[in-house]
């Protein structure tokens, strides 16, 4: 590729401001001695200038308002989720804490021997089957009602 | 106007003042960043997406995407090609659930164009801006593949640098000078097509 061809090459870029300066500066050295490559460059470079005045679309209305409701819509909801998240884990810790607490002082208070229906309640095993059960219940419904209440006073306010 | 409103210096320091109320979540910052760029933004994605219900729902996600993240920017980096990065990386989402149209599978081969640019009229441009101008350019560009209205509305639409378009657009700066030589080139055979026999600058 001979330095014309080169130079043609980067003609639209140098009429689009996107040569370094030892580039730009070779074009222009160039299309001085070169009739054909001015004649291009002039012609990209009204490319340039019309491409840089193209009829701007219109932002649709209250874009910003509807963005912003959005935004915060989302974010309420992720807030609610974590929230939920965050009550379900503290209600199982508590109730885990309850069942323990409760575990010890049964087995003081009946030595060691409660038998229902065949089952020693007061072996750790049986409690901790019986007391996961109703602990995770328990915390699930609990979660659930406190986040339909929040969502209900954030619908009010 | 805009630009250069984003570009004044007691504006960027406003903008600065925006992104670090953003981080503590401040709704009047939200609207102010929002407000200080949506004509821009939409714009951008309008051209790439071209349809306004898409660049809507896409402004609308490219903010959410901005709450969750703002958090990890990082402030040495350009808000702005941050801010169109995300937009940009929203769209190439949303055409990865399409066919057709894509940023990633557009042509970008390369092989444009000495033949076509010379057998069509090199001067069709200059007489289409004496009367229809502006909206028959647009409506060629819209004919273009999507990497290429991305490129050109960036680069003359918003007057990013190529290092800028190289961020937004996650390509390295070589490539952003290809394509943006490609789409002006195949711009032109658009151009020349359209409007065969126009001659005279």
């Amino acid at each position: 590729m001979n330095e014309h061809e080169s130079i043609v090459e980067m003609l639209a870029l140098a009429a689009a401001g996107a040569l370094d300066a030892a580039e730009q500066r070779r074009v222009d050295e160039h299309a001085r001695e070169c009739p054909a490559c001015r004649r291009e460059l002039e012609i990209w470079s009204v490319y340039s200038l019309g491409l840089g005045r193209l009829p701007q679309p219109a932002v649709p209305a209250q874009l910003m308002e509807r963005t912003r409701a959005r935004v915060w819509q989302e974010r309420a909801a992720v807030a609610d989720r974590r929230w939920n998240e965050l009550m379900l884990t503290a209600l199982a810790l508590f109730a885990w804490t309850v069942g323990l607490t409760f575990w010890f002082l049964f087995r003081i208070l009946t030595g060691g021997a409660l038998v229902i229906m065949g089952a020693n309640l007061v072996r750790l095993g049986t409690w901790s089957a019986v007391s996961t059960v109703l602990v995770w219940l328990t915390a699930a419904v609990a979660a659930l009602a406190l986040g339909k209440r929040r969502r209900e006073l954030r619908r009010v306010s | 106007m805009i630009l250069a409103a984003a570009m004044n210096p007691e504006a960027l320091s406003g903008a600065e003042d925006a992104i670090t109320r953003l981080r503590r979540g401040d709704p009047d910052a939200l609207t102010a960043m929002i407000s200080r760029y949506q004509h821009r933004l939409y714009r951008y994605l309008l051209r790439l997406v071209r349809q306004p219900a898409t660049a809507e729902d896409l402004f609308q996600q490219t903010w959410l995407r901005v709450m969750e993240r703002i958090g990890r920017y990082d402030a040495r980096r350009d808000f702005e090609a941050w801010l169109f990065s995300v937009a940009h990386n929203l769209a190439i989402d949303f055409w990865r659930g399409k066919r057709g149209d894509s940023l990633d599978a557009a042509d970008d081969s390369g092989e444009l164009s000495r033949e076509r640019l010379e057998a069509g009229d090199p001067d069709a441009l200059e007489q289409l801006l004496d009367f229809e101008r502006g909206a028959i350019l647009a409506a060629c560009i819209h004919d273009l593949p999507a990497i290429h209205r991305e490129v050109l509305t960036l680069r003359f639409e918003e007057d990013m640098k190529l290092e800028e378009i190289a961020e937004v657009a996650g390509i390295p700066l070589s490539t952003v000078k290809s394509r943006l030589r490609r789409a002006l080139e195949r711009l032109r055979t658009v151009i020349a097509a359209r409007f065969p026999g126009r001659r005279g600058v």
